[in-house]
Order: structure tokens, then C-alpha cells, then sequence
């Protein structure tokens, strides 16, 4: 990767980099130190901000509803990601199955990926619906009652993890997908040679060489599911518990933002919110070297 | 370098004071004014009849071009603010009653007390609600409020009388009763159990507050507080109202358009949707607890503090509110009532049935309740939507919701 | 049989050559028809509520209170779509929706592949750093980001415009970390050549690079596209105005708030009308999709 570092060094990366550099440092991240001027503030708006140094944040380690958003974030997580990581992993490989067709099924599968949270969730709601919901009618063909899925808020957070799976897997499953095209054919050769089964190729070969994959998933999905918010927006039944209890942290960004008036508290959040993101990516490329595989470059 | 700097700002001063100056006579001449008003009643289904008003307006006051912006009712205020922020915000716009507080509180209005002619018919009350420590800071647009619909067929059906406007919360329990033992799903009741509906209950309870007089402390546990929470849940705990999950995503309004709920309390707003109903229906006062009260909810028209044109949106505002067109052109198109105290304004929306009893919705103005209103009014709504959600699913008792939403209460009034 | 399920897991360009003779023994027969049945589950699982929806934008409005699923509803109504023109300027919303999502598209791919290029291709002091930099800005919620950047616009004086639609988007940490992860996958050989033949960097770039990750191009316009297309927050703020609205914002309108009842017809047909040209792209784009993300899809 010596790539072009012969030729008027600066001039060309100043010519390739900085027209995005400078949108990005301008319409991005001078908004980005402006919200961490504001969370210094208490600020509604309307008025002047005024100056309370870290009060924000003292006000926010003692706020119930801030530890309340962090728990049902950290279990809409550990609910999402391993079954999305796992059954994205399976579609994958079972869309790289050469059957006539797959590329059907492949677009099928990237339908709901495509398609906005707003229709994703007035379609769902009505899957849910404990009446008349086909889901319920499914359960209920079984002999299983099913629950008020988006009313209650233990029921919504299931309900609405599944709804993200079936959202996600698709783009999941496209990203393996590429991951397992990579992997170069000669290893298994190489394997079956020597009587490997298909269980053992799959440990020993594909999994293996696609962990730098796996990384890549769990980071980015992390990443967005930190930040977890439409489907809570728009999923639970509108004034029912569901709609009334449930809170992550992006929901209390939006509403101190928008509706409680409170910028710096808001901004305030966002920034520890990032913090525990950041955190959290930097701790993940510190363990990858235990697990993911590395060709030894 | 500096002083260069310095001098060319103070030139670009000079001669920008000339050019306003030359401008001010300009537009004292041909009186070229644009202003920007913000809405949220008039979209979508209302625009043409605003571009109507405004035709009105601007043939009236040559020279003064009135320039639309709408957003749907659930952004508008996020994008208010964020006009106010940007130091840009429309020179006119509309408000309701609970953030024409935050809005008066903030600077943010101006005292158009000298700048409206005065003569205009409003609603006392109505033009009450808009003042903010003894100065008008918006007029009032429009109000409506809440009442006692009902299903003419299932009382006939169920051989009981109809609501009178005697009738306290005991009558309806009777009714309701006798309503829900027609089927497994017809139900008696539909009133919600939230923010709304429990200030309002608490002033028909009537010993209830919120807060004390020098809000300086909640009172929201109160033993009438708590009888009044507990009169809300009891419908539901009887059997005799839906719970969420029985309606299963079907909204109350879809539920008394379905034939199969004998009263609902909602609002005025919702009688053309009701037209198209298959049977008899009617509306009646809301019924007492120990008082009668009604809701009254307000939108108000403001002119921004920052407007360079407050003359001419002091009279746009004033026309939009009070004018004979645009109360004809209102109450024609059944797009709210006009708050103004002129009955022959209004003799052809009497007029209209279904209900026959519209006159209720005037006589609801008699007993007229506006909600409690704090700084940090939307977590306070949020907190008490919260805990009563609780105490409807039997989480915790209507005592246990209050000593917590006064503990909440009290810290956000700190 | 070991060789042979190993094999169904590998598929390569090499595989293409291998028969389908095992199709005809009595085990692979089995295992098909299980194949064919797992990808008709599939495919209902992820198209039936799609149809669920074309179905309801089909239902007159009575007809919603309806609670009975039925796919193909009778009477079928194009009322929906109906209302919905007279309710939006569809023809305007539509064209403002499409030039922005085209005009942002072009420009974003194009700015992000530039910046992937300076990233990935070039060596210099503060690479690392500023690249940790673009990946920090994807951790900020974008909604606290809104009031600043909405008060930047203004002062630029492009409320109701186009510009404020655009180009603050214009600028994407995701886009140049997914084209930078696909240079980092394909080897500079050609580049270098190139180069020692006297080629300036610009030229290197549109000529050679740009064609080397065409596919992972592919997925950027996609995921591009599908963002601006469905972009609602930034719009409604921006574009206050008829003649600059987008179909999000447009159709968000139409719900009438918290005092009227959903026309659940018309928001369906809202659905349809706003997925349609995105699936347009996918599949214009889908052929170099799949291939886009073997090369920007490894190694974070």
C-alpha cells in the first residue's frame, strides 16, 4: 500500500481530501462542538443559554430516567444483536447455496432493508395487533395466547427486536455474504483433501476467515443500535404502557430537545452517549486481535 | 490593518443607515411589506380557506403581502424554536394556550395591547388566556372543547334516557352498565385516562389542584386528587370502558363510529368525521362530578418580538382572529370556531346536524378550565401520563401514582 | 456426501463449472426440495406485508375498519392514490424529491470516493487521526445535531431552497469509511503503474481506481440514495415551502395529528408511492451489489 506518496504529497491530498474535510468540518463537526458548547448550558431555546459548567452532567448520573434509557438500551442490544448476527449469518450462508432462484430470494430479503421505519412499523403493528394480528392467529392455531405484544412494554421490546431482525437481516446477511465470496476457494480444497468434514469446514475454514467480517457487523451494528431510536418512536401502540414507559437513550435526546425544551440536557446526553460508544469500539479493536482472524500482515 | 477593518465596517454602517433610511421613505409611500406567518391548523386540509383570508387581508391593506409556512402539528413547535433560535422567527404565528406560557415567559412576544384597535368582539375569556402579567402578547384564534357524546340508538336499544346536562359521573356508571350488558363487545364508556382528562376531572372534582396557590409545592396527592384518579380507573377496572388491549389499535373515535360504544368523551373537532355515522348521535354537557367543567382549549395568534413590521402584523393578526370573513370563512368550512362572543356568527353552524344538541358546546363555555401550566410543562404531562398508565394496569394504586408524581412534580418546579 | 454438502457452502467463480449431476440422486433430490421450500418461506416472510400494504392502498376507506386479512381486497379502489394527488402537488414533490436524491447522490459518491482515495491510497502526517475523527462524527445522535446546523443554513440564507437540502448532506463519514474499506481490499498494482507512466493523480483516480471499486460504488449509491430519498428531519426544518418540499415531508403532513383519524388507505399508498423508486434503484444497482459489498464489507 505504498500507493502515491511520490508526488507533491500535500497538494494532491489537499485536492482529494478537502472538499469533504471542510463540508464535514463545517456542516458536521462545528454542529458536533457546538453541542458540546451547549451541554455546558442550560439552555430552552428561546432564551439566552446560561453558562453551568458540568451541572448537565451531575444532573444526568442522578437521573432516573437516564439509567432507565441505558438498561432498556443495553437489553434491546443483547436481545438484537446476537440473534441478528447469527441469523444473518445463516441467511448468508444459505443464500450462497447455488440454487437457481437465489438471486430472487436475495432481493426479497433486501426489500424491508430498503423500505422506511414509518411503513416497517405500520405494517408490523398490524402483524402484532393481539386480535386480529396474524401473529396472534398463528399462536393461537398452536394453542398459544399470544401477549398484547405493542401495549405492554416487556412485549414491545421483543416485538419490536423481531421487527428490527426482519428489517436488518437482509443487509446483515448481503455484508457475510461478501465476506464468504472473499474467502478463496484453495482452503477448503485443501481441506476436503485431507477428509474434513462439512461441520469442520465451517469451524475451521469459513468461520475463522470470516471474523474480520464479524467484526466489522458487530461494530457498525453497535454503533447504530446504540443509537437505537425509530422503532421505538413509532412501534408501540400510540398512549398504551408500551408507548408511556418505554426509553432509550435517543428517545430522551429527542425529547429534551423538541419537547422539553432542555438543549444542554439533550447534548448533554448525546455526549455520553458517545462516550460510551467510543468506549466501547476502542475496547472491541483492543479484543479483536483474541478473535479475529488476522493473515499476518 | 485593523483600523482599515474598522473604518470600512463603520462605512458600511453610514452608508447602510443612509440606504434605510431612503428605504423607510419608500415604504412609507408604497407601504412594501412582506410578512411570513406560521401555521399549523391550516395543513393540510385548510389552505385554500387561509388563501382566502389572506385574499381578504391583502385587499384590505395594499402593500402588506402575507407569505405561508405550515408544518404538521407534532413538529411545529420544534421548528418555531428553531426559528427563534436562528433569530429569524415568523413575524406572525400561532400558538396554543400551553406554549403561549413558555413563549410569553421567554421575551419571545410583543405587547400588542396598542397596536390592536380594540374594538374586536372576542371571548373574554378567550382574550384573557392570552394575557401574560397583565399584557396581551397573542389574540385568540380559535377554541374548542371537550364533551359528552353519545349513542343515540344503543340508549333507545338498552331503554334508558338520554344524558342530561344533570347528570353527574353516577348517571353515566348506571348507563354504562346497562349499555355493556347488550354484548360482550359493546361497551358503556370511552374516556381517556391521562393528563388531559385528569386536570379536567379534578376541577369538576373541584377540591383537586396540582399545585398549591404560590406554586411553591404540588398538592397532586390530595385525598380529592386521589378520589378523582380513582373514579377515571374505576370504568375500566368495572368492565364497563375498553382497555388498550381490547382495542387492540382501533382508536376511540373508530370504536363510536363503529356502533358499538355508548358515550365518549372527545372533542368538538370530532363532528365531521362523525357525519358519516350509520346511526343516531348526540351530544350533552359533560357530566359533574361535583361541578361541571369544561375544557378550553385555545390556539392564539402572536407577533414575534423581532417582527420589523409590527404594525402590519399587529393587523394581520387582528384580521386572521376577528375580521367578519374570517370567521364566516372559518365556521363555513368547519375549520374550528372563532373565538369571538358574536352569536350570529355562528347561527349556521347551530344549525347543523347531527348533534342537534350543538348548542352544548356553548354552554360548555360557561364552565371553562385551561390546564395547570409550569415551565417544564411536557415532562410534566409525561411523568403524569406515565403513572396513570401504571395505575390503570393495577401496577400501582392511584395513592401510590400521586405521592410519586408529587415527588417528580416538585423537582420540576424547583 | 461430505465433499459434496462442503461444496454447497463454497461458491466461487470456480464452482460455476462444477454439474448439477448430483440434482438426480434421491438424497440431493430431498435436500432441493428442502431448499426450494426454505426459500419460499423466505421470500413470504419478507414480501407477504410488502403485499399486506399494496393491498390496504388498494381498500376504499370504509373498508379499513376492516379487520380480516384479505389480500386481494374487492371492491379494489384506486381512491387512495386519488386522494393522495389532490391532497399533495405529487408531480412537484416528486420532482424535488428526485433531484435532490440524484443531485446528493452524484455528489456525495463522488466527494466520498475522493476522500476514501486521499484515505486509503495516500500517505500523510494525521491520517489516523483524522480518520478517527470522520468515524466519531457517525457517534453523535444526528438529531442533537439539527438546531446547530439548521441556524448554520439560515445564516447562509438557504431556507427553502435546494442548497439546504443538499449539500450539508453532501459530506458522509459512512460513505468514504465504506469506500475506504474497499480501496484497502484491491491492490494498488494498476495505480503504480499507472503512475510511473507519468499519469497524474486525478487522472489515476477517475481512470482507474473509481472503475476498480465500481461495485462497492454500486452499494453506496444504493444506501445514498435510500437516505436522501427517505430523509425527513433536516427536510422538515428546511424546507417549510410547497415549492421545495420532499415526499417525507409531504406525506408526514397528511397525518393530521393527534385530533383526526388515520386514513390508513392513504398512508399505505403514501408507502408504496415513496418505495417504489427506491426499489427502482436497487435493482438498476443490484447487479453490482452483491460484489460491491465482497469488497468493502471486510476487515473493520
Amino acid at each position: 500500500m505504498a500507493g502515491l506518496r511520490g508526488v507533491n504529497k500535500y497538494f494532491w491530498v489537499g485536492l482529494f481530501l478537502l472538499p469533504s474535510l471542510i463540508g464535514l468540518m463545517v456542516f458536521t463537526i462545528s454542529p458536533i462542538l457546538s453541542s458540546l458548547w451547549y451541554s455546558l448550558h442550560d439552555w430552552n431555546l428561546l432564551s439566552p443559554p446560561e453558562w453551568i459548567g458540568i451541572g448537565n452532567y451531575t444532573e444526568l448520573f442522578n437521573d432516573p430516567h437516564f439509567w432507565a434509557a441505558l438498561r432498556t438500551t443495553a437489553v434491546i442490544i443483547s436481545l438484537y444483536l446476537p440473534s441478528a448476527f447469527l441469523l444473518g449469518l445463516a441467511l448468508a450462508l444459505f443464500l450462497n447455496t447455488r440454487v437457481r432462484g437465489m438471486v430472487l430470494v436475495r432481493t426479497a430479503t433486501f426489500l424491508p432493508v430498503v423500505a422506511s421505519w414509518v411503513v416497517v412499523s405500520l405494517i408490523w403493528k398490524w402483524l402484532f395487533n393481539p386480535q386480529y394480528g396474524l401473529i396472534n392467529i398463528a399462536l393461537g392455531a398452536v394453542g398459544i395466547e399470544g401477549p398484547a405484544w405493542l401495549f405492554q412494554p416487556e412485549s414491545a421490546i421483543v416485538a419490536l427486536v423481531i421487527t428490527s431482525i426482519w428489517k436488518d437481516v437482509g443487509y446483515i446477511a448481503l455484508i457475510y455474504l461478501g465476506g464468504l465470496q472473499a474467502i478463496s476457494p484453495t482452503y477448503y480444497e485443501a481441506a476436503q483433501i485431507d477428509g474434513a468434514n462439512r461441520w469442520q469446514l465451517l469451524r475451521r475454514i469459513t468461520l475463522p476467515l470470516l471474523s474480520p467480517t464479524m467484526f466489522f457487523i458487530v461494530i457498525t451494528l453497535l454503533i447504530n443500535y446504540f443509537q437505537v431510536f425509530e422503532q421505538i418512536y413509532l412501534m408501540p401502540m400510540r398512549d398504551s404502557a408500551a408507548d408511556r414507559q418505554i426509553e432509550v437513550i435517543v428517545t430522551e435526546v429527542v425529547k429534551n430537545a423538541f419537547m422539553y425544551n432542555r438543549m444542554g440536557y439533550a447534548s448533554a446526553l448525546s455526549w455520553v452517549l458517545f462516550g460510551i460508544i467510543f468506549a466501547i469500539t476502542f475496547l472491541q479493536f483492543r479484543l479483536q486481535k483474541r478473535w479475529v482472524y488476522d493473515e499476518g500482515v | 490593518m485593523k483600523h482599515r477593518f474598522a473604518k470600512r465596517i463603520a462605512l458600511l454602517g453610514v452608508a447602510s443607515a443612509l440606504l434605510s433610511a431612503s428605504l423607510v421613505g419608500t415604504i412609507a409611500a408604497q407601504e412594501e411589506t412582506t410578512l411570513r406567518y406560521f401555521t399549523f391548523s391550516a395543513a393540510p386540509d385548510y389552505l385554500e380557506e387561509l388563501d382566502n383570508i389572506i385574499a381578504g387581508f391583502e385587499e384590505a391593506n395594499p402593500g402588506v403581502t402575507i407569505e405561508v409556512e405550515t408544518a404538521p402539528f407534532s413538529d411545529y413547535f420544534t421548528l418555531l424554536q428553531a426559528d427563534v433560535v436562528s433569530g429569524d422567527a415568523p413575524d406572525v404565528f400561532e400558538l396554543n394556550y400551553e406554549n403561549f406560557v413558555t413563549y410569553a415567559a421567554n421575551d419571545t412576544l410583543m405587547n400588542i395591547d396598542d397596536l390592536v384597535t380594540g374594538d374586536a368582539p372576542y371571548y373574554p375569556r378567550a382574550l384573557e388566556a392570552f394575557q401574560y402579567e397583565g399584557e396581551q402578547l397573542a389574540l385568540p384564534e380559535t377554541f374548542s372543547t371537550v364533551l359528552l357524546y353519545y349513542n343515540a340508538d344503543l340508549f333507545d336499544q338498552a331503554g334508558i334516557t338520554y344524558p342530561t346536562t344533570e347528570w353527574t359521573w353516577d348517571d353515566v356508571r348506571t348507563a354504562s352498565e346497562a349499555i355493556g350488558a347488550m354484548g360482550d363487545d359493546v361497551y358503556g364508556l370511552y374516556s381517556p385516562v391521562q393528563f388531559y382528562e385528569f386536570y379536567k376531572k379534578a376541577a369538576q372534582n373541584g377540591e383537586c389542584q396540582f399545585f398549591n396557590a404560590e406554586m411553591t409545592e404540588s398538592t397532586i396527592n390530595s385525598p380529592a386528587c386521589v378520589e378523582t384518579v380513582e373514579l377515571m380507573v374505576s370504568f375500566l377496572d368495572d368492565g364497563l370502558m375498553p382497555t388498550a388491549a381490547e382495542l387492540s389499535g382501533v382508536s376511540d373515535s373508530e370504536l363510536f363510529l363503529s356502533g358499538n360504544l355508548g358515550m365518549l368523551v372527545t372533542g368538538i373537532w370530532m363532528f365531521g368525521a362523525f357525519q358519516e355515522a350509520t346511526f343516531n348521535w348526540d351530544i350533552q354537557i359533560e357530566p359533574a362530578i361535583n361541578q361541571n367543567a369544561h375544557h378550553f382549549f385555545a390556539n392564539g395568534v402572536a407577533v414575534s418580538a423581532t417582527t420589523d413590521a409590527p404594525e402590519a402584523a399587529a393587523r394581520w393578526a387582528e384580521y386572521l382572529t376577528a375580521s367578519e370573513t374570517a370567521a364566516t370563512i372559518r365556521v363555513e368550512a368547519g375549520w374550528e370556531l372563532p373565538a369571538l362572543d358574536q352569536p350570529e356568527y355562528f347561527a349556521e353552524y347551530l344549525a347543523l346536524t347531527p348533534p342537534t344538541n350543538r348548542a352544548a358546546v356553548f354552554t360548555a363555555l360557561e364552565s371553562p378550565v385551561t390546564p395547570p401550566v409550569i415551565e417544564r410543562q411536557t415532562e410534566m404531562q409525561d411523568t403524569i401520563n406515565a403513572l396513570l398508565t401504571q395505575v390503570v394496569d393495577g401496577e400501582l394504586t392511584a395513592q401510590e401514582a400521586l405521592d410519586q408524581a408529587k415527588t417528580e412534580l416538585d423537582a420540576l418546579i424547583q | 456426501m461430505a465433499t459434496d454438502t462442503s461444496r454447497s457452502l463454497v461458491s466461487s467463480r470456480r464452482r460455476s463449472t462444477a454439474s448439477n449431476v448430483h440434482m438426480f440422486s434421491p438424497g440431493a433430490l430431498a435436500r432441493a426440495l428442502l431448499v426450494y421450500a426454505a426459500m419460499a418461506i423466505l421470500v413470504a416472510m419478507m414480501v407477504l406485508p410488502f403485499l399486506w400494504m399494496l393491498s390496504t392502498s388498494l381498500k376504499p376507506q370504509a373498508y379499513i375498519l376492516d379487520t380480516t386479512p384479505d389480500l386481494v381486497p374487492n371492491p379494489l379502489s384506486l381512491e387512495s392514490y386519488a386522494q393522495l394527488g389532490e391532497r399533495i402537488d405529487l408531480a412537484r414533490v416528486f420532482f424535488n424529491s428526485t433531484f435532490v436524491a440524484v443531485v446528493g447522490t452524484v455528489g456525495q459518491v463522488i466527494i466520498s470516493a475522493m476522500a476514501a482515495f486521499a484515505f486509503a491510497r495516500m500517505h500523510w502526517r494525521g491520517r489516523n487521526v483524522v480518520f478517527t475523527l470522520y468515524l466519531a462524527t457517525m457517534m453523535i445522535p444526528a438529531v442533537v445535531l439539527v438546531i446547530p446546523q439548521f441556524i448554520l443554513v439560515k445564516s447562509l440564507g438557504w431556507v427553502n431552497t435546494y442548497p439546504a437540502l443538499i449539500v450539508p448532506g453532501l459530506f458522509s463519514a459512512f460513505g468514504t469509511f465504506l469506500l475506504r474499506q474497499a480501496l484497502l481490499s484491491v491492490p494498488a498494482d494498476f495505480e503504480e503503474a499507472a503512475l510511473v507512466d507519468g499519469a497524474n493523480p486525478f487522472t489515476i483516480f477517475w481512470r482507474i481506481t473509481l472503475p476498480l471499486v465500481q461495485p462497492a460504488l454500486a452499494t453506496l449509491v444504493i444506501f445514498s440514495f435510500m437516505g436522501w430519498w427517505n430523509a425527513y428531519l433536516f427536510p422538515l426544518f428546511v424546507a417549510r415551502q410547497e415549492n421545495v418540499m420532499t415526499l417525507p415531508v409531504a406525506l408526514a403532513a397528511l397525518q393530521g395529528g393527534p385530533r383526526a383519524l388515520t386514513e390508513w388507505n392513504m398512508v399505505m399508498a403514501g408507502g408504496v408511492v415513496a418505495i417504489v423508486p427506491i426499489l427502482i434503484v436497487y435493482l438498476l444497482a443490484q447487479r453490482w451489489f452483491v460484489a460491491g459489498v465482497v469488497g468493502s464489507g471486510i476487515k473493520g
